[in-house]
């Protein structure tokens, strides 16, 4: 069995709605979001209807990882799953597909992350066989 | 506009103190509620007719809670709701108890909340969280807020003594509340505000609210009913709007944009009233910055001109727009999810004319807010506006 990062629980796949394809992705570097085909909008994070229309119409589809960061906050205090990641980088990333996602940033300081900054996907390694969406300042 | 409504009162009000880890249930705490609001109002407990309970963090897994109540405290309303939007659920019990009385299905409502998360926090919120909120350490709603705060100061600018004197002036006001957690009973000066520990940047320590336990419940009723009963003290919630999820279905939307936006115009439509008109304000104060930009939704101040408003305002219970005269939850400590409560009751209080030390003069009107669960991302789930007046 994988291992995991001291203190950082491995997210369990389709709790909420299905979201192998998601996991999938992600174990193969690729982001994959959800996409209402009715509106051609993405949405994030996933859900049981189209947010813009009520429909199930869904698929999923991969995007280009690129994007801008919107908001950003530096985690300073411990919490669950925080062992070892203070201080910890948070950002809400608006992808150039149209959609926000909340990630961590790697690459830089957590102090020099700024609004504006474009980033891009990267992966952070939760075990052998789970990775989860991150972002570089590129 | 049609005429303002002023058929419907709260007629009564009661808190219990609040505390850290009191060891007492929610059960316990709203029966100390409910024996405090029967000794101030002097009405006996069969006169109620309707009750709603507020969802608790502490006893959340029962979601019978609400009837489990009833059984405690030996109540058998005609209509029973059980309120689910957190710190909107006190005012939004209220709204909704004066349109079950409107419809004849109760007339002597009690509004309770209670809640003991400090005690046992029994929450799981499950849903999309531990796949999508969780793993980027996104747990809690200091990271949400430190994520807005950067927000809106990218486009507007925070002053942080702005935010540093709301805080400060809420300690003030709770000096005087004998109700207020004791640990917080000591006056705090700017420089204590800027050496407070960073949380999630900007958002520092003294912006925010810590769980404590407590309840509270008021009595609404008729105006003419609470006269019958011999109730002579009442003040008139004379326009209430909510909103849950506001902009939910447009996720590019600027997270600064709130549903007090949309609501403020609904009720000074309701009341006749305007921002300038308002005698007092009492909002739900969660995290400071949610105070300030409040005084921007409900027009006390133009958009991202929250930080010079703040500092140019006399916020005292003394002053020209008193703010949170009870100390607010950041300084009275927060009652879990009775918390919406508690600025409901100190506005109550103010107007009753009991603000003791702290009493705010003319007191003819307040403005009241809730705010309900922190989301994926962006501001929180509902936003909900009362307004009262004497």
């Amino acid at each position: 069995m994988a291992e995991e990062k001291a203190g950082r629980p491995i997210p369990k796949p389709s709790v909420y709605v299905d979201t192998k394809p998601f996991w999938d992705g992600a174990k193969a570097g690729r982001l994959v979001l959800q996409y209402c085909k009715d509106t051609g909008q993405f949405q994030h994070y996933p859900r049981p209807v189209s947010i813009f229309t009520g429909s199930r119409n869904l698929e999923w589809r991969e995007v280009s990882g690129k994007g801008t960061i919107y908001a950003c906050t530096v985690i300073r205090v411990p919490g669950p799953g925080l062992d070892g990641r203070l201080p910890l980088s948070v950002a809400t990333v608006q992808l150039d597909e149209g959609v926000r996602i909340l990630g961590n940033i790697l690459n830089k300081d957590a102090d020099t992350v700024k609004i504006g900054q474009r980033v891009e996907v990267a992966w952070d390694r939760l075990s052998d066989d789970v990775q989860y969406p991150a972002f570089n300042v590129v | 506009m049609t005429a303002k409504k002023r058929d419907i009162v709260i007629a009564g009000y009661s808190e219990t103190a609040i505390d850290f880890k009191t060891g007492r249930s929610a059960f316990d705490l709203g029966g100390e509620a409910l024996a405090k609001l029967l000794a101030a109002t002097g009405i006996s407990k069969d006169a109620i007719d309707g009750l709603s309970v507020t969802t608790p963090l502490s006893e959340c897994p029962n979601p019978f809670f609400a009837v489990y109540m009833t059984e405690a405290l030996g109540l058998t309303p005609t209509w029973l709701n059980y309120g689910g939007t957190g710190g909107c659920s006190a005012t939004g019990g209220v709204a909704r108890a004066a349109s079950a009385i409107r419809d004849g299905h109760c007339e002597v409502v009690v509004v309770l909340s209670a809640d003991a998360p400090s005690t046992a926090w029994r929450a799981n919120y499950g849903a999309y969280r531990s796949e999508f909120q969780d793993p980027p350490g996104v747990q809690g709603p200091p990271a949400t807020f430190g994520l807005l705060m950067s927000r809106y100061n990218h486009q507007f600018g925070i002053k942080s003594e702005a935010l540093g004197k709301i805080a400060i002036t809420q300690r003030e006001h709770a000096l005087h509340n004998e109700n207020a957690y004791a640990k917080f009973k000591t006056p705090i000066t700017m420089a204590d505000y800027e050496k407070s520990r960073v949380i999630a940047d900007p958002l520092r320590l003294l912006d925010c609210v810590m769980f404590c336990d407590g309840a509270n419940a008021f009595l609404v009723t008729t105006e003419e009913k609470a006269r019958s009963l011999g109730i002579t003290k009442m003040v008139f919630p004379t326009a209430y709007a909510e909103v849950t999820n506001f902009n939910g279905n447009q996720p590019l939307s600027e997270i600064t944009e709130t549903g007090f936006s949309a609501i403020a115009p609904k009720v000074f439509k309701q009341s006749g009233l305007t921002a300038k008109d308002i005698r007092m304000f009492q909002p739900y104060d969660d995290f400071t910055i949610a105070v300030m930009m409040k005084f921007e939704d409900f027009g006390f101040c133009k958009r991202g001109q929250g930080s010079d408003f703040t500092l140019d305002t006399d916020l005292s219970y003394k002053g020209t727009l008193p703010l949170n005269t009870g100390g607010g939850q950041i300084s009275a400590g927060q009652p879990g999810l009775a918390s919406g409560g508690l600025n409901l009751a100190e506005a109550v209080r103010q107007l009753f004319g009991e603000g003791g030390g702290r009493q705010v003069p003319n007191p003819k009107n307040a403005l009241v807010t809730g705010i309900g669960v922190i989301p994926y991302a962006r501001n929180w789930g509902t936003s909900a506006a009362m307004i009262l007046e004497a």
